[in-house]
């Protein structure tokens, strides 16, 4: 591998390779694609939350000067989902809208101002539904069923019970008991939706740039929604400014967009607001949690029972999975013997849920943590002792049987510790500011993929040509979190090559081999694998070639990058160029495929439900977070964070310090301001003033500590890097603020009003118990 | 992005020409940062056939210390300028407080004092797309006809954001108003009206050229914000106040309030508290003054009864302040 005097392409804190393009401005997102000859795409949105949709008159949008083409539900009789088993909804709504703001015709126009008229033009006749906007009220009896298919919209309900729950809470010295509800919040990514639909009709072909994380499922929903032969279709995936889960299921506008430029025979860019973004939704679902614990006096967990109802809103998505991905990471972090898990996905007549960073763990993560604190703080026990006396010991295989391989949460608890001054200042800080800890996890890519076709998990080529650059051709999206970079840092240190060789394209169906996308943090993992794989063998073909040139055996040749030589020897060795000019004789362009697989032992066990959560590896995180509380405003700051990551090895620590600190961001927002509510099925701020993202201002110091366990799976050891932080810093904090004032919030997220109301509740409560002691 | 439509720029170079435009565009809109104002229009809030653009009349573009003392800000000077100018945070520490915690920085750097002062009022009901609204049927403060805050009444209760008012109101402020028949020159409050719908008091074809504050009063002013966020957030209620003590007793006091009404709040009675003794007793008692003259409503999704209780903490908080020794 590497000579001493070479930097080492892995664990080297390389800025991103797309970095220069983004920090210039010259990096091209889908608005700004090439649309010369574009017709300006718009949705027309239902008004209604749920209603029989009995006829969309489109016939004076038809006839108005300008407009190109209008689509309605008639133009599609294809549902899609991404889920397989759960597909239930149409690009466009057909006889029935289900939430307010749900796509129900499209118009193709010259100009804006046109399809904007023609939107006002088409009229909708309905006859109204009752709504639900709440899981209660949609699971309530007599309820009408939003999908035929799902008595009691009840999209799907989840009893698992591994080990004997009943017996370890009977064994318990403590048992308790605590409701959280968790708001429903939305991604923000930085980059509204966007679609450019280019439809050749004397070929009948189409090109579609959007701006998804799942090129490859977006490529299938298209074919089958627009009943096209796949091998028409084309998806690019330009620059994207952030996914965060928002863009791993195919949305109704990039199918719209397409609908629309073949209704139309030509290009058609869709541009959707920042509020149309908001209603494309697919965020983390608003979600009540009522979760028991057991307890020994000592701290040892005896069993855990969790109930969890997801307000799931309109349409499949990702539902099943996130309500499964919220029972199976109960397990897994901690050494419980015994966890029931109650799980109800509910629809409602509210923009459909999905995947957000950290699926379906966050909420129950943060109650976890947020309940084991109250136990600790009850039974006199430091927080960090009964972590630490509930860790698992890799490798091992959960009582649900997913295989932790490496584990560092025990060092990410003793950095934390040490770096936030726990033994010294907990408990001595000043009035209203306080410490807390929380731990957390997540899958490093999941081992079943959503669509089982036997293909590999992930695919990497390489090409190499006379020129003596390599080109690394993914179909894995780059959206912001650099698994690009990452993929070059891989193939470069296994061929001892710098930056400066390797170019790396991704994301042309036409071009880059198949990847399932980047959801479930498995780009590293997976197609850091196959990346490994495809450069060990590009190096097996040019030590072949080094050996042939310099008449020696293959086993002999030394590959030191830009030279190869003979092992040993005193000769200088051959330069690159001539070693790749010797491999391309009599075969010309070289290319090699690298693929990685999870093998079937850690595809999960046999129950039903069992395909969610289980991984090669698991990354670990401990947070501390250190808050000061406004007694006159309710307003919590987070003055410090400081978190501990393992993810295996990082291939790139800039990187991953990146990604962690914006997982500290995420969670804050989640943890202290972000939420969507409803005002009859109207988002109340679907926009980024009302949904308050935190801003710079809010953001606190943060240290990040990686800690590396060489996870034996992983690329180099590597495992996830981008998910697992968040769900630690929402009970960090809560767990602060009750260090702070006593307080103990079982809502979230903790804005000021709730604060307040807390602790004017508990000031009245003091009060009270003054006057009957002093009585 | 909402689609923004066609309209007509305007850019007059003085007062007069404003107000010739204006007469001759009666549903001309104003404009100096457009924080405000494009919002609205990409909302299909307002649509305006043409907009008057006032950025380019140098008198409403400086600050000036008049003769007799005091100082004349021009409306259309930015919050950015306000939080440069060394008379204004020597002299008027609350109108400079205040205006540091208008939105971002790079909204103050378009912002104007006389943009918000007459900021719009604002209502989760009504800062929202024309899709939206259109929804939910509309509101009495745009096109409709029942205020979703209060439905019964026939009052809209939007609230009044801005943050400079209350600041300018406890500094003794008055504002210049330029229009057809000349100029007049009222104390600001009197531009103000508790109505969610119609919470300014200027004509048509007025326009609010600038704000004189009177000579710096000896003694201190501040203003308190509650919000969500520590930036960008409007106030979901703001306080400021000026005051003076000699020895230790309240000889003036003079205390005003944002985001609680359709419009700014003078506190009344505040006069009764001059002469006694400052401590937590005259705090108490000026909390207690709150009450009666506000009204915050559902308005904002964080719940009235928070904005009543913070308002009283943000005013006891910032008197106790303000009375501290410095």
């Amino acid at each position: 591998m590497s000579t001493p005097d070479k930097k080492p392409m892995v664990g080297r804190r390389a800025p991103l390779v797309d970095g220069i393009e983004k920090v210039s401005g010259r990096a091209m997102y889908t608005a700004d694609l090439d649309h010369r000859g574009a017709l300006v795409g718009r949705i027309l949105r239902s008004p209604h939350s749920h209603a029989e949709l009995l006829g969309v008159d489109v016939s004076k949008a038809r006839a108005l000067p300008g407009v190109v083409a209008v689509i309605t539900g008639d133009d599609c009789d294809k549902p899609y989902g991404i889920l397989p088993i759960a597909q239930n909804e149409y690009p466009l709504a057909r006889d029935r809208v289900r939430y307010r703001g749900e796509p129900v015709a499209a118009v193709a126009a010259v100009d804006q101002k046109t399809a904007e008229e023609a939107l006002r033009l088409i009229c909708l006749e309905v006859r109204e539904l009752p709504a639900y906007y709440e899981a209660g009220k949609a699971r309530q009896p007599g309820a009408v069923d939003l999908h035929d298919d799902r008595p009691g919209n009840l999209e799907r309900e989840i009893h698992h019970e591994f080990g004997e729950v009943d017996a370890g809470l009977s064994a318990a010295d403590v048992v308790r008991e605590e409701s959280y509800d968790c708001a429903e919040v939305t991604h923000v990514h930085m980059e509204p939706h966007a679609a450019l639909a280019d439809y050749d009709a004397e070929r009948d072909r189409i090109t579609l740039h959007s701006v998804t994380q799942v090129p490859f499922y977006v490529h299938l929903r298209v074919a089958q929604c627009l009943d096209m032969d796949e091998s028409r279709i084309r998806v690019i995936k330009p620059f994207i400014g952030g996914g965060f889960g928002a863009r791993t299921e195919t949305l109704n506008f990039e199918i719209v967009a397409c609908l629309l430029a073949r209704a139309a025979k030509g290009k058609v860019r869709i541009k959707l607001s920042r509020e149309e973004t908001a209603l494309t939704h697919r965020g983390r679902p608003r979600t009540g949690i009522k979760l028991k614990i057991g307890m020994t006096r000592e701290g040892k967990l005896t069993a855990c029972a969790c109930e969890v109802e997801q307000t799931g809103g309109a349409y499949g998505g990702y539902g099943i999975v996130t309500i499964l991905y919220a029972g199976a990471l109960l397990n897994a972090i901690y050494d419980i013997p015994a966890v029931r898990y109650d799980g109800y996905r509910v629809y409602t007549n509210t923009p459909a849920c999905g995947a957000m960073r950290g699926h379906g763990t966050v909420d129950v993560r943060h109650a976890f943590e947020c309940l084991l604190d109250t136990m600790a703080t009850e039974l006199g026990l430091d927080p960090f002792k009964v972590r630490r006396l509930n860790l698992l010991e890799a490798p091992t295989r959960t009582i649900n049987d997913l295989a932790v391989e490496s584990y560092g949460l025990p060092e990410c608890l003793d950095w934390i510790e040490a770096a936030s001054g726990w033994n010294v200042r907990k408990g001595a800080l000043p009035p209203n500011t306080g410490l807390g800890i929380a731990c957390s996890h997540y899958v490093s890519g999941a081992a079943k993929p959503v669509h089982w076709t036997g293909e590999p998990h992930a695919v990497v080529n390489l090409k190499l040509d006379f020129d003596g650059g390599i080109t690394i051709l993914t179909g894995a999206a780059d959206i912001g979190q650099g698994s690009s970079t990452i993929l070059a840092q891989v193939v470069g240190e296994v061929l001892g090559l710098d930056f400066d060789r390797l170019t790396v394209i991704a994301n042309d169906s036409r071009i880059t081999p198949k990847d399932n996308g980047s959801y479930s943090s498995r780009v590293t993992f997976m197609v850091g694998n196959a990346a490994l794989q495809a450069a060990e063998r590009l190096k097996a073909v040019l030590v072949a070639a080094a050996a042939r040139k310099l008449e020696a055996k293959p086993e002999d040749i030394e590959c030191l990058g830009e030279t190869y030589r003979v092992a040993g020897g005193q000769d200088s060795g051959i330069p690159f160029k001539d070693v790749v000019s010797e491999a391309l004789v009599d075969t010309g362009t070289i290319t090699v495929k690298g693929t990685f697989t999870v093998p079937r032992e850690y595809q999960g066990g046999k129950f039903r439900g069992a395909g969610v959560g289980p991984s090669m590896a698991y990354s670990y995180s401990a947070t501390a977070a250190e808050v000061s509380v406004d007694e006159v405003t309710g307003r919590v700051t987070v003055d410090k964070v400081w978190v501990a990551h393992d993810c295996g090895f990082a291939i790139n620590p800039l990187s991953v310090e990146g990604q962690v600190q914006g997982a500290v961001w995420m969670g804050l927002g989640q943890a202290l301001s972000e939420e969507t509510r409803y005002v009859a099925g109207l988002p109340v701020g679907p926009n980024i003033l009302d949904y308050r993202v935190p801003t710079i201002v809010e953001s606190p110091d943060i240290e990040v500590k990686i800690v590396e366990t060489l996870d034996p799976g992983g690329p180099f050891g590597a495992k996830e890097a981008s998910e697992g932080a968040l769900s630690s810093i929402l009970p960090a904090i809560a767990n602060a603020v009750h260090d702070a004032t006593g307080i103990r919030l079982t809502e979230t997220p903790l804005t000021p009003d709730r604060v307040m109301t807390a602790l004017v509740k508990q000031e009245r409560a003091a009060k009270q118990a003054n006057s009957r002691g002093a009585a | 992005m909402e689609y923004l439509p066609d309209f007509d720029l305007l850019r007059p170079k003085t007062v007069d020409e404003a107000l010739a435009l204006r007469r001759e565009n009666p549903e001309a809109r104003l404009l100096a940062g457009g924080t405000d104002l494009i919002v609205n229009v990409r909302r299909g809030i307002v649509d305006p056939k043409a907009v008057i653009d006032i950025n380019g009349i140098a008198d409403l573009r400086t600050i000036t210390s008049p003769d007799g003392g005091g100082l004349r800000i021009g409306a259309a000077v930015t919050l950015a300028e306000l939080l440069e100018d060394r008379r204004i945070s020597e002299d008027y520490p609350a109108l400079c407080e205040a205006a540091a915690e208008v939105a971002a920085a790079s909204h103050r750097e378009v912002a104007t004092l006389g943009g918000n002062l007459c900021l719009d009022t604002r209502c989760l009901y009504y800062n929202q797309s024309e899709w939206w609204r259109s929804a939910n049927s509309y509101c009495l403060k745009h096109r409709g006809d029942v205020c979703h805050v209060a439905p019964s009444g026939k009052q809209c209760f939007a609230a009044f954001s801005g943050d400079l008012a209350p600041a300018v109101l406890v500094l003794g402020g008055t504002v210049e108003i330029a229009g057809p028949n000349g100029g007049r020159t009222v104390p600001l409050g009197e531009i103000y009206e508790d109505d969610g719908a119609a919470h300014l008091r200027l004509a048509e074809d007025e326009i609010l050229t600038a704000v004189h504050l009177p000579a710096a009063p000896p003694g201190r002013s501040g203003y308190a914000k509650a919000r969500v966020r520590a930036a960008i957030d409007f106030p979901l209620a703001g306080a400021a106040i000026a005051l003076r003590q000699e020895g230790g007793v309240l000889e003036d006091l003079r205390v005003a309030l944002t985001g609680t009404n359709s419009c700014p709040i003078l506190i009344a009675g505040t006069d009764r508290l001059v002469g006694e003794t400052v401590g937590e007793e005259v705090a108490e008692k000026l909390a207690t003054m709150l009450p009666k003259q506000i009204q915050p409503m559902s308005s904002t999704f964080t719940p009235p009864g928070y904005r009543r209780k913070v308002v009283a903490n943000l005013v006891r908080a910032l008197f106790r302040h303000l009375t501290e020794a410095p």
